[in-house]
Parts: structure tokens; sequence; C-alpha cells
């Protein structure tokens, strides 16, 4: 859940009053292009991201254009662009035009969370306009502060003054960083970074800092950020069918976090806690379909849910039906196996039967009844299967359901088929 | 700003030793102690630790308890409340929902002076709370665990603090011994107990820390505890991406680190909570790099590759943090705290191939579980049938549901649309097993039910007629039958169910059907052997043996009791019958043991409803509405009588099946219908959660009192309805298409005179009226709206070849209304209609003839509405039998209101 931009973000810093660059949408027309040409000298072309996208300007996505035709080639050039940084590959989808600020001086400023001190923390220097990585730590200032008192004034000063700032610009920081916070702490934010700020002087010289960027996370446990009125497609960013079906079903209690990592995979195993999702994730590589955390102790109904949402959109593929925890401690292995169970019975009911083998490896509270609802789901199912408790290594257990998949696609799929009945068995993905 | 601690933190840290975190001179209050998680977990954490919960709060629940073993934790409104009331602590657990945490903190830290350690198990705390628990807690000296965790224990004090360390049953996993625990994971912390058990290491203080982006209490000061207690030889800890905490830890004792999520890798975006990606300078790759860097070694410890070194070892599963740590600690001339207790190969506790061939390595044979799960497992190879889970059922139900998109009900995940195609008997199967069973098993059901409809002599059938002949609806003639057949009536029956579910069970008995099973098998003693025999014969039983050797029914459990000798009781053939139809649904673990020891009251309750619902006069000694008793029990089906009963002749093969797709349409339209809910509300009352003190006969009269002339008997407007548009219509067979009457003008007549009515009403203000049986809530808004259910049933009855002139006058009614501009659109015929058409179908010759009056047309179609409901209801009934909790239909006082 990120923004980046001057298109969405002029609007978050208007709400602090805190001065920004002028910025035109994709939308705009010749002539507000050509009249921002005219007052500032020159415009900025930047491709619009959807989501977090960082390292555009090394990238040489970022167009400057001092008269129409030249903003106008810009724009054509950079409305559909790709940008690939590390794993992500994004599209851009729009322009925007932002007015030019001339200026000596261009400050870098963040505030983040940092897990050294612990605290909300601000990051500045004076020697902006790059990444902050490149910058002499010299002139870095890290500066935790009290969450309840806020970033104050002075706060800001003593960190331009610990960091050597040229003095004329520590005024003008002192009097509007500090608007900021208010945006950062009232808004559900984890960071806000505006680099560069470029101080803008006035007739007599005065300098006024220009927000010219803008990046922000928000949090997604914190609803402050609904008190924005952004349009929801910003963070609709690229979850499937599946994933925002799953995603409808998250509420405090329990994560419900998943990712496709494989559509082409024939291990479907949901899991429950972050650690069993880490280890499965990383042993079944691409033989997983899913990876998911729906976190511990759901409810029967949840539990249910996600269970039929999963096999909806995954069984007919899946080879295992592999159900994977460790010792849990306070998740009901009765309620949630249940959950599963009949959504598994209800799934065959409505589609039929698919080949299938059930691995489960799992413990915690009322483990053997749990168990019990499983094993005689699979035999009314016509399914064989496999239950380890929770005295089996899991990495062993995870093994166990690879090297199950790999004769299933070796020919047990279409054993376990015939014995269903099934006259062309469905063919695994 | 922070209040100054120990060590040299850039913040507060008071814990010292980690001998400190959990001790067993800690008090502690639980915030939202009565919260769903909490009064699960806070009685187990409550008596491991020798009762170190003092009190807990729950706005608005001041004076309630929290049982425990240990005994009852007090409820107060507040914390204030609490220390008020005389009670001190140092320790709070905050089980608060994210959006209250925050304040909870504050609360703790604001009302109590002594407080010292702050427990929070909420998941989901937002960032910009974290920060603010995190600056009260520093200003004020707090040391704060989690969020987002599971909480504290420490395996030699036996204490655990907030959250579930080691399950429900904490000292099975929590053995002491001299590694500490520090995990980003709740579920792991336990799971990596119960590893490092397995190898002879025992645990000193385990700490779920949460991952959170701020995690409180975190590896820096975790390290610098663990320095400081001298119990703890080493440590392990789990980390998963995200946050420098482990960077700036300082271990001087050995550790294995368990480093997860490198294939996060991977991912294109943020997932977990920390929201951590790869990429960043804190992935798992990079505390896999700190950790490497802190223990001098140069890679990753696998069981094939053993890097280590004294000061530790970096592995990447879990599995391989026991070979780790025994190899390190050997590098440190330390052996395990106790000998191994087990090996971590792979052992099936449950396993079928179900007939398919696996090769070796996969074939895995089942080997016996860990004490306890042993027993467990054994028990639950001697337990017959589903146990369902107890949960409030208000308004809720196991056996029926309403698809709301479609508006089709289902019993037991068959529609009502399927249930129309099928005979009551099949019906009152799946009712009552779940399954619709098989020729065998309906043939079986068709004597059982049978045996009790005529009730010739009986007070059953004297209440039934008093009740008939004082005015009132069939509904209430049937209740006061109901009313008579208490349970003792069907005692000895449920006895002889219970006794065969055992001797079976014992002999393994798989199919109740098969003729091969050797029934020395299934030995009794003569006491057993008492109980289901008599002396001299029972005329009862051998009309029932008769009825089933004609209709060449198998059942083992018949064939078992005869060749016991003697003279069977009726109640244990009746009991055998029933058996044998539940049976598979037994094994197949789809019903209970209550449920199929209550199958002969069952049967009796609706035979004699049945029988109840024709008059006196139609008992004889002899017959039953004119069949003589053998053929009543040896030849007609359940279907067959009903319909017998209801249209007072021999019903043909037409009207059976119009009367079997009447009844099934109308079993159950989901646990909201009054009916259903009349039903519940009575097992309710009686508490289901004693199943034995469940009163099946009164829960009919729930039932039955809770339809009436709107709910049931409104069938009949429809049939009024019809009867006035052909009143006067020379019609003789409304089955017959070439019936001579011009329908459209029918039609088209009475929709202009509707028209003009409802034009006149509209002016006048005065009340309109509907047509009954047209239009639906949901089927509606198209150009041409039909209703699907309508739909089907109308094809089925077209593939057969049968025509209802009713039916088709409605399909032309619909169509006139719209093109004389009455109605938008084209209403459906909804299906309400279907049931007034097949009814006034059924009865049009005797009604024509003068047969029957109007008024007892009008109880017919309550009566077949009652034969349908009432197997629906039966389904509900032992459903929230089964699953249902005492009083707990009951709506809570906060939801009911007064009117003036």
């Amino acid at each position: 859940m990120q923004i980046t931009g001057m298109l969405y973000g002029s609007q978050l810093l208007d709400f602090v009053d805190f001065p920004r660059a002028e910025v035109l949408g994709p939308d705009a027309d010749e002539e507000a292009i050509k009249a921002m040409i005219e007052r500032h000298g020159s415009v900025f072309v930047k491709p619009v991201f959807k989501g977090g996208v960082g390292k555009k300007g090394k990238a040489g996505l970022l167009g400057r254009a001092r008269d129409l035709k030249s903003a106008l080639t810009e724009k054509e050039r950079l409305y559909f662009v790709e940008h690939r940084h590390g794993n992500q590959v994004a599209k851009a989808n729009g322009v925007t035009f932002e007015g030019a600020v001339p200026a000596e001086h261009e400050v870098y400023f963040s505030l983040s969370v940092s897990t050294e001190f612990r605290a909300p923390t601000l990051t500045l220097t004076h020697c902006g306009g790059m990444d902050i990585e490149e910058v002499d730590e010299k002139h870095i200032a890290r500066v935790p502060f009290d969450a309840l008192t806020g970033m104050k004034a002075f706060v800001v000063a003593n960190a331009l003054i610990d960091i050597g700032a040229p003095s004329e610009i520590i005024s003008p920081l002192v009097q509007q960083l500090p608007k900021l916070w208010e945006l950062y702490h009232n808004f559900g934010m984890t960071v806000l970074e505006l680099n560069p700020i470029r101080m803008r002087p006035d007739r007599r010289g005065r300098l006024t800092p220009v927000a010219c960027d803008f990046k922000c996370g928000f949090d997604r446990d914190d609803s402050r950020w609904h008190r924005l009125n952004l349009p929801p497609h910003l963070f609709a960013a690229d979850y499937s069918d599946f994933e925002q079906e799953i995603n409808q079903l998250r509420t405090h209690q329990g994560q419900s976090d998943v990712y496709v990592i494989n559509d082409k995979g024939t291990i479907l195993a949901p899991t429950f806690g972050g650690g069993a999702n880490s280890l499965v994730t990383e042993m079944l590589g691409d033989d997983a379909i899913i990876s998911s955390d729906f976190g511990g102790n759901p409810p029967y109904e949840k539990m249910k849910s996600v269970a039929a949402i999963c096999f909806d959109h995954w069984l007919a593929q899946s080879n295992v039906l592999f159900v994977i925890g460790g010792k849990s401690n306070n998740t009901d292995i009765f309620e949630t196996f249940r959950a599963m169970a009949d959504a598994l019975r209800e799934h065959f009911s409505r589609h039929g039967p698919t080949p299938l083998f059930v691995v489960i490896g799992r413990g915690g509270p009322n483990l053997v009844r749990g168990m019990a609802v499983f094993r005689d789901t699979c035999e009314a199912l016509g399914l064989p299967y496999r239950f380890f408790g929770f005295d089996s290594a899991m990495s062993e257990v995870v093994d166990y359901a690879r090297e199950v998949n790999e004769w299933m696609k070796a020919g047990g799929r279409e054993q376990i088929a015939t014995r269903l009945g099934l006259e062309a068995p469905a063919k695994a993905a | 700003m922070h209040h100054q601690g120990i060590g040299d933190f850039h913040y507060y840290v008071g814990i010292n030793s980690l001998a400190q975190i959990a001790t067993r001179n800690d008090r502690v209050c639980v915030l939202n102690i009565l919260g769903g998680e909490s009064s699960e977990v806070t009685p187990v954490g409550h008596a491991w630790s020798g009762g170190n919960v003092v009190f807990g709060t729950s706005p608005g629940r001041r004076g309630q308890r929290l049982e425990t073993p240990e005994g009852a934790i007090p409820v107060y409104n507040s914390v204030r409340e609490g220390l008020d009331a005389g009670h001190r602590f140092n320790c709070g657990v905050v089980y608060l929902p994210p959006s209250a945490a925050r304040d909870g903190v504050a609360e703790l830290i604001r009302v109590n002076p002594e407080l010292e350690k702050i427990f929070i198990i909420t998941e989901k705390i937002s960032v910009h709370d974290a920060r603010e628990i995190r600056a009260m807690a520093q200003q004020a000296g707090i040391d704060v665990f989690g969020a987002n965790c599971l909480g504290v224990a420490d395996a030699w004090s036996q204490v655990r603090i907030g959250g579930a360390l080691g399950g429900d049953s904490p000292g099975d996993t929590l053995k002491r011994g001299s590694i500490a625990i520090l995990s980003n994971s709740g579920g792991f912390t336990t799971t990596i107990a119960q590893y490092l058990r397995m190898a002879g290491w025992g645990t000193t203080t385990l700490v779920s820390s949460g991952k959170d982006v701020y995690i409180h209490y975190a590896a820096p000061e975790f390290a610098f505890a663990l320095a400081n207690d001298a119990r703890s030889k080493a440590a392990v800890l789990y980390c998963e991406p995200g946050g420098y905490y482990e960077r700036e830890a300082d271990f001087n004792k050995p550790v294995v680190a368990c480093v997860v999520g490198r294939w996060k890798a991977k991912l294109t975006r943020a997932v977990g909570h920390a929201g951590a990606m790869a990429g960043g300078n804190d992935d798992a790759l990079a505390k896999e790099r700190w950790f490497m860097e802190k223990f001098g070694v140069d890679g990753l410890f696998t069981p094939d590759n053993p890097v280590f070194s004294a000061k530790g070892a970096v592995v990447t599963n879990i599995a391989h943090i026991p070979a780790a740590l025994t190899a390190v600690m050997r590098a440190n001339a330390t052996l395990p705290d106790f000998e191994p207790e087990g090996s971590m190969d792979l052992k099936p506790w449950f396993g079928s191939n179900m007939g398919v061939t696996l090769p070796a390595a996969l074939d895995l044979p089942v080997v016996e579980a860990i004490a306890p799960y042993h027993t467990q497992i054994a028990a639950l190879a001697r337990q017959v049938g589903t146990v369902f889970p107890r949960q409030n059922l208000k308004d809720a139900s196991g056996a029926s549901q309403m698809d709301p998109k479609s508006h089709v009900s289902s019993l037991h995940g068959v529609s009502m649309l399927q249930a129309a195609q099928q005979p009551l008997e099949a019906n009152l199967a799946l009712a009552l097993v779940h399954e619709a069973g098989g020729d065998n098993d309906r043939a079986l059901l068709n004597v059982a039910v049978a045996a009790f409809v005529n009730l010739h002599g009986s007070p059953v059938l004297a209440a039934a007629q008093a009740a008939r002949e004082a005015g009132n609806a069939p509904n209430a003639v049937l209740a006061a039958a109901a009313s008579l057949l208490g349970p003792r009536l069907s005692d000895g029956a449920r006895e002889a169910a219970a006794l065969m579910i055992d001797v079976f069970s014992a002999a393994g008995l798989a199919a109740a059907h098969d003729e091969d099973f050797a029934l020395s098998r299934a030995p009794i003693d003569d006491a057993a052997r008492e109980r289901l025999l008599q002396a001299e014969p029972d005329p009862r039983a051998e009309a029932l043996l008769a009825a089933v050797a004609l209709r060449g029914a198998r059942s083992v459990p018949l064939r078992w009791l005869l060749a016991l000798g003697g003279h069977p009781r009726a109640d244990a053939v009746l009991a055998a019958l029933t058996t044998t139809v539940a049976w598979g649904p037994l094994q197949r673990k789809r019903i209970s043991r209550t449920t199929i020891e209550s199958l002969p009251a069952w049967m009796r309750l609706i035979g004699t409803l049945l029988g109840a619902s024709a008059d006196a006069a139609r008992h004889r000694p002899d017959s039953f509405c004119g069949l003589p008793n053998d053929e009543v029990l040896g030849v007609r089906s359940l279907t067959e009588l009903a319909a017998l009963a209801l249209l007072g002749r021999a019903p043909a093969a037409d009207d059976l099946f119009a009367f079997q797709t009447l009844t099934g349409l109308l079993l159950t339209n989901g646990p909201g219908a009054i009916s259903a809910q009349g039903a519940k509300g009575a097992v309710s009352a009686d508490g289901p959660e004693t199943p034995a003190r469940v009163q099946l006969n009164k829960a009919m009269v729930g039932f039955l009192s809770h339809t009436g002339y709107a709910h049931g008997g409104n069938g009949f407007e429809g049939v009024a309805f019809l009867l006035e548009r052909f009143a006067g219509q020379a019609l003789t067979d409304p089955g017959d298409a070439g019936h001579g009457l011009d329908l459209d003008t029918m039609a088209r007549d009475f929709a202009r005179e509707y028209g003009a009515q409802k034009a006149a009403s509209k002016e006048s203000g005065g009340p309109g009226y509907n047509i009954p049986c047209i239009n639906h809530p949901v089927f509606k808004d198209k150009p041409e709206n039909i209703d699907p259910r309508e739909a089907f049933v109308r094809q089925r009855f077209e593939a057969r070849g049968e025509y209802n002139v009713f039916h088709d006058y409605y399909r032309r009614l619909v169509q006139a209304l719209f093109d004389e501009g009455v109605t938008r659109n084209v209403f459906c015929v909804n299906v309400d209609a279907l049931i007034a058409t097949l009814l006034l179908k059924l009865m049009w010759q005797p009604l024509a003839a003068g047969q029957i009056s109007r008024a007892e047309l009008e109880t017919a179609a309550f009566t077949a509405f009652l034969y349908g409901r009432m197997i629906g209801c039966a389904a509900e009934i032992d459903d929230h039998l089964n699953r249902g909790r005492n009083m707990d239909t009951r709506t809570p006082q906060a939801q009911v209101r007064f009117v003036a």
C-alpha cells in the first residue's frame, strides 16, 4: 500500500499545507501544459505507476521539457513505459507534468520506523536530490523522537545544526517540516519520503521548501488512511481473483495473507501461522500453488470459507492436499480440520471427485479428534492419505508430500482417478 | 526520552535476566479476559502457573467469573475497580481488539503504579498505536512483550503469562532444561521446544516476541538477559525477515539461529506482518549473514554439511535445530539435558491407500502414536458414529439451508428440487440418517412407519378426534396426538437399538444387509438376550416380521435377532429395522449414536401422526382407510399411505407423483422458517446437552404449534383463487389437455377485471389485493420472469406428458396481466403456485362431485404441508439435539425491545 509521485502526493501535501511543486495529471490539455512551461521555464514529465516504484530517475524514466512539443514527445514515451526494479515490474498508466522549481539547495526528508531505536525516526540531509545511500553519513541526521510529543520544530532544528546545514535553510525547514508529522501520524503512514525538497527563493531571497517528489507507505492495519478518501484502485495493484477473494476474509482475528507462487503448481498447501508458511513455501518451491498464512486459530466459518475458495480455484489441478503446521498452541485442530474436511466434502459433492492424495502434519489441541474427522472424510471420498503427528519433523513431512506429488505425476493420479471411477482422469497441470 | 533501565540500551529495559520474565511471584491482570481467545487459554495458563491471574477486566461484566481448574478468576469493569477491590498485580496481559489495545496499555500504566511488565497478545495493532504504546511504556519504565505474540513461559518455574505457549497441556512440551527460546513465530515457539525435547534438550524461558514492525522485547535485550541467566546455557532464535533487531544483539552464550523467509525473495509485493520484502537490507539473506558473522561460520548448518562453531550455527529449517544445537553444545563440552525422548522420523498416525498401490518408499505403515495420543486413537476406534461439536444454533442449522441466490432450500445437501423427485420414505431417510438410502432401506422404513398408522382403539386416536371435533386446524389435531407419544413408549426400542449398536460395532459389521455376515461374530450374554426376547409370541412383532418377509427386505440385525431363538419383542424388531437403515451412515460417520438410538421413536411419531391425520372413522381393527392391515404393513409405501390418508382414495400413479412432488417441495425452508423455529425452540428448552431429556414428541408439538393458517395453511389462498376462477366452468379432468376451456379468454377477462379493480382501489385509497402465487421478491425485473423452481418442476411434469389445467391457467394469467398493462413485465409464476395447482388437481374430482367440502379442501391443503414439513422438522429436531446447546434459541436481552 504505497503511493509514489506527485499526482496523489500533491493532494496529501495539501492536507497539511506543505508547499509543493505544481502538478498536472495525465489528462492535462495542451494549453495547461504550455502555460505551466511558461510559468516555470520547464516541466518534468514523469510516468505514473500504481503502488511503490523506486529509482525511476536512474532508469531514465524522467523527462524534462522546455517546450510543448518535447513535453508531448516525452508524454508519448513515458505514458505506458515499463519499469523493472528488483523483482518488481511495473507498467505506467499516464504521466504527470510537474513545474520545475529553481533552487540552490535540495533536501532529503523521511519519516519512518527505526527498529534500532524502536521509535519514529527523522532522516534528513541538506544533500538531497540523490539516493540517500549515496550521501556521506556525516551529512545525514537520523533522529529518533518521542511518538507522544511528535516531530517538533526543535527536533528538526537540532538535526539540521548537527549535520551543519546551511543556516539559510534552517528556519524555513523548521517552520514547515513539522507539518509532515501530522500527515504521517494522523493518516496511518509507516513511511513518508520527500526527495527532493527544493528550497525556492522568493524575490527577497527568502527560501521556501517545495516538495518535488513524494513517496509514502500506509499501514494496512490502520484505518486512518481512509480519511484521505483516496480512490481504492490505487491499492488494487496486482491481486489475482483468488487473492482478492481471500483478502475479503481478512479480519482482525487472524491473517489472511496469500500469494500465488505458481499457478501451475500441483501441491495445494493452506498453512496456518507465519512459521509454517515460511517453512512450507521455502521447501515446496515451485510445486506449491500458493503461499498462505491464514493465521492462528481461525474460527470454523472463516476456515471453511478459506478452504472453499482454495478448493474452487486450485483443487482440480492439485495432486496433493497438504495441511501442515507445527504443534499449535491455541488453534483448535478439531475446528480447523472439521472446517476443511467439510469444505472438501462439499466441493466433491458440487464438482464431483478429483484425484487427490491428502498429507497432513500437525499438532495441537484436539489433534486426534481433528485427524479423525479428516480421516473419515478421506475414506468417504475414497482419497488415500497419511497423517503425521508433531513427532514427525515438519520438513520430513514436507519431503513426503513432495515425493507423493512426484508419484502422482508419474501415474499415481491416474490410479486414483480409476479408483474414483473417473473415466478420463483430469490431468494435473 | 525514556526511563533509565539496566544495560547500555538506547531505550528502557528492565529485565536483567531471563529468569525474571515469568516467575512464580508475578501476579497478572488480563484485559478482556472473557474474550474468545482469552477465555480458552487463560484458564490453562492460570492452572499450570499455580493460579497467577488475580483478576481480569471486561467492561460491563463486573461480577462474572472465569472458571478455571485452579478456581474462578473474578472479573471487573476496569483495572481501577480490581485494584479498589484489593487486588495487586505487576503484569498486565492485553487481549483487547486492535483498536483498543493502546488504550488498554494506557489504562494499565496510568492506573497501576506497581506495574512492571505488559504482554500484548493482540494482532494487527496499527504501527501508529504501537509507537504510542512503546512511548508510554518507555516513559513509565515498563517492559512490553509482543505485540502479536503468544506471551512467555518458563519451564523451570512452570509459569506462563499471556498467550498459550505449550498449548492446552504446557507440561507435555515445556520440560525443564538449559535452552532459552526467542521466536518471531508463536506457533513455532512451542514446536521448537517440542523438537528440542525429543532430542534431549529442555528449556528455561520461552519468549514469543511477535513480528510486528515494533517488537517491544527483541533480540538485543534477550541476549543481555540470556547472559545473566545462570540456568540458560544456550539459546535458540527463530527469525523472520524484517527489522534490524538481531543485528544489534550481542550474544556471549552459544546460539542456534533459524532464519527463514528466503522464499520471499521471489515475491513482487510485501507479504506478512511486517511487510518485509527481499531486496531490503533486513531480508532473510541479510539476517543469515549477521548470524554467520557473529558465529564465525561460513555456511548454513545442515545434517549433510554441519557447519557450526562453539558460538553457534545458522539453520533455515526448524527440524535441523536440535542437531545443530547438539553439535554446537558438544563443541562447548556440554551434553543434552536428558536422554532423547524420541526421533523425528516420519510416523504416520493415520493412513490408508484406499486400494491404490503406492511405491514402498511412500507406503508408510501406520504406527502407534506417542502417549497420550495413542489412547485417544484407540478410544476413537471404539467410538461409533460421529460426535458433532455443540454450538449456539439460534437461527442456524446443520440440517437445512436456503441458498440466498436461488431461494432453493436444501436438506443435508439435497435441494428441494431433488427431494421432490424422491418418494416420501426416501426423504424421511434423508432427514434422519442424512442419506436417501436404497430400495432395501426404503422397504424397511415403510414397514417401520406403517406399523403405527392404524390407531384403532388407541387413546391417541381419541385425542386427535376430540381435537378435530372441537374445531381445531390439522396442526392442533396432530399436536394432540403427538402429546400422548411420550418418551417412555420408545424406551424399549431405544435400548434394543443401543444394544445392537454395541454388538455389531464389536463384531465389525460393515454392511447391515450383508447376507454373508456370520452371525457367530456377534455373540451376546443372557441378560442382553432377555431384553430382546419374550416368552410368548408378540403379535406386533409377528406382523412386522411377516411384512419384512413379504417385501423381501434384508437385515443382518433382524436375521441375528431371529437366530437368537425364542420370540422377539416388537421393540426389538423395530430397532433391528431402523438400525439396519442407519448402519451405513453410522459407519460413514454421517450420523451420531444419539440419532440411531432415536430412530424407533421417530418411526412411531411419523407413523402415528400420519394415522392421526385421517378421521377416526377410517381406522378399523383390520384396516386403515380401507386398506387391509397386512397390505398397509407389507405392501404399501409411506408415500402411498400418506396420499391415501390425504385423498381418502387409493392414489393413481399420477396422483402419487404429484403428491411426492408436493411434499418434497415442502420439506424445509431453512432454519429461519417459523415451523423450524418452533421445533428448534422446543429442543433448546429441553436442553440438548443432555440428549436423553429431550422429548422428541414435544419437539414435534413445537413444530406443529408453529404452523397455522398463515404459515402452512396459506397454500389454500392459491386454491381459493383458482376455485373462484374456475367456478361454473365445466371441468371434469384437470389433467386432460383437451378440457375445452378457453383459458386465454378466462385469463384476459380476469386481467381486465383485476386491472380495473386495482386502478379503482388506488383511486379511492382503499386496500387492493395481490393475486396469490405470482411474482417474487427475487425473480423479478426481467421482461419475462421465471421462478427457476417452478420451471424445474413444470419441465419434469411435461417430460412425463402430464398436464395441469390450473398451472396452465396461471402461466397464461401472468402473460395476460402484462398484455393488459396491469403489470410492468411478465411476472413469474412462483413456487407456491405448484403447491396450489398440484393440490387442486388432486382434489378436483371429489370436490366437483361434492364428496368433500371447501373446508375439507382447506384442511387437506394444510395437511399436505404438514406431511412434508414434519419430515423436514424431524431433521431439524435431530440436528438441534446433536449440535445445539441448552437454551440457545433465546434472544439476548439487549436485542429485545418494548413497544408502547
